[in-house]
């Protein structure tokens, strides 16, 4: 019998994951700066909210409420609406109260999420756990528990972080935080031959196979697009004349080191 | 009776006197108002005097005198959650529709000259 899924509602990810996500499991999508971390938190959200009877929360640690409403108005998503009709609740927050929070019986988050009878959750963004401390022992501790509390929830939960990389670069699964999750997705900039792409790569997913191709995908006014495999196979200008597009298109994804580590 | 009052008598008279009240005796500066209308705008935001300090933009030491009298006027929940001290807007339904009607009636221009003259009385 196939697993219980919680689908994000894009076609290309969730096929890329037999569905969907677990229930009641910590994912990270990681990316740089504007690669749609926060639009597909927000697709994840909307798509629980419309299609799945599953009501949401978003816990942000910089932006204004009004911020997520006016970025998912413009894929035509009413979070306004959903706040009215008490399926949504977008809570900003500072790590340090949140975490606390969560400690307790009964905290105002818990609270919320039982009034509305959320199911789901996005953390936007992670990276501001980095904030309270500098020893990463202690962070990942923080880390872990905060993620703890919210599976005790019973909500499945995207979580984003920032990755200060533009492009490349080795994907550190080796990482700490990596453990921690059910999943890890990487959100990259990709360079070929000048123009830059969008790509994505699931590095992990806990409990399950899966696919562990790179695809190139789009933000469209509809939100993420995830494009079926990446499908170029003529040969292109590099260092290495025999390789197929794919493969360039994963070299430059997957930087330099990793391409050492390959050949 | 002067101009002045004769003004200032105008000013009180098409003044929804609930929201007149707020202004004199809780709302009564200008940080309290952005402070306000902060928690009007995330009514499910709990946190501390720093956090909040850093949203709005203002100096933690300013924030904070003002966040303490919101809270003995009712205004805000004030708690302590694991030796921080944290503020919330207050539950009670009542206070929560005063402050949205004072926000709403804050997009009005001629509201928002009135509500300023009477911050500025009070503050004298
Ligand atoms: N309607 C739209 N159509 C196409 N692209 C869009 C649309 N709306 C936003 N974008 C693009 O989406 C990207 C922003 O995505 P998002 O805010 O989700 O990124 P992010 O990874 O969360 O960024 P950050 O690290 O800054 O938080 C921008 O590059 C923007 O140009
Ligand atoms: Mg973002």
């Amino acid at each position: 019998m196939a697993m219980e899924r919680v689908p994000t509602g894009i076609a290309g990810l969730d096929e890329m994951i037999q569905g969907g996500f677990l229930p009641k499991t910590a994912n990270l999508i990681e990316g740089a700066p504007g690669t749609g971390k926060s639009t597909l938190g927000m697709q994840f959200i909307q798509h629980g909210i419309t299609s799945c009877d599953e009501p949401g929360l978003i816990l942000t640690f910089e932006e204004f409420p009004q911020q997520y409403y006016r970025d998912a108005a413009n894929f035509g998503w009413d979070f306004k609406q959903h706040e009215a009709d008490n399926r949504l609740r977008t809570i900003m927050t500072s790590p340090e109260v949140t975490h606390a929070d969560l400690q307790r019986i009964s905290g105002r988050i818990e609270t919320l999420a039982d009034s509305i009878g959320a199911k789901r959750i996005l953390v936007d963004s992670l990276s501001h756990f980095e904030r309270m401390t500098a020893d990463p022992v202690e962070l990942r501790q923080l880390t872990f528990q905060f993620i703890n509390g919210l599976k005790r929830m019973g909500l499945t939960a995207i979580l984003t972080r920032e990755n200060a990389a533009l492009l490349g670069e080795t994907p550190d699964s080796e990482e700490d935080l990596a453990f921690v999750v059910d999943s890890y997705t990487m959100l990259r900039y990709v360079e070929i031959q000048g123009a830059v792409h969008k790509a994505l790569l699931v590095l992990k997913l806990r409990g399950s196979n899966h696919d562990k191709d790179i695809r190139q995908y789009a933000i469209t006014k509809n939100g993420l697009d995830v494009r079926s495999r990446f499908e170029g196979t003529r040969g292109i200008m590099s260092g290495t004349p025999t390789m197929t597009h794919a493969q360039a298109f994963a070299a430059a994804f997957l930087g330099s080191n990793v391409d050492a580590k390959t050949k | 009776m002067t101009g002045k009052e004769d003004f200032a008598a105008s000013l009180m008279d098409d003044m929804d006197p609930r929201l007149l009240e707020l202004i004199q005796t809780r709302v009564n500066s200008f940080i309290k108002w952005d402070l306000v209308r902060f928690f009007h705008d995330n009514p499910h935001t709990t946190d501390t005097a720093d956090s909040i300090a850093r949203y709005t933009g203002r100096d933690v030491r300013t924030v904070e005198p003002e966040l303490v009298q919101l809270a003995q006027d009712g205004v805000l929940d004030m708690e302590d959650l694991s030796g921080m001290r944290v503020y919330t807007l207050t539950q009670e339904q009542a206070v929560r529709e005063l402050v949205a009607n004072f926000i709403q009636a804050c997009d009005d221009r001629q509201f928002r000259v009135k509500a300023i003259y009477h911050v500025i009385r009070s503050l004298r």
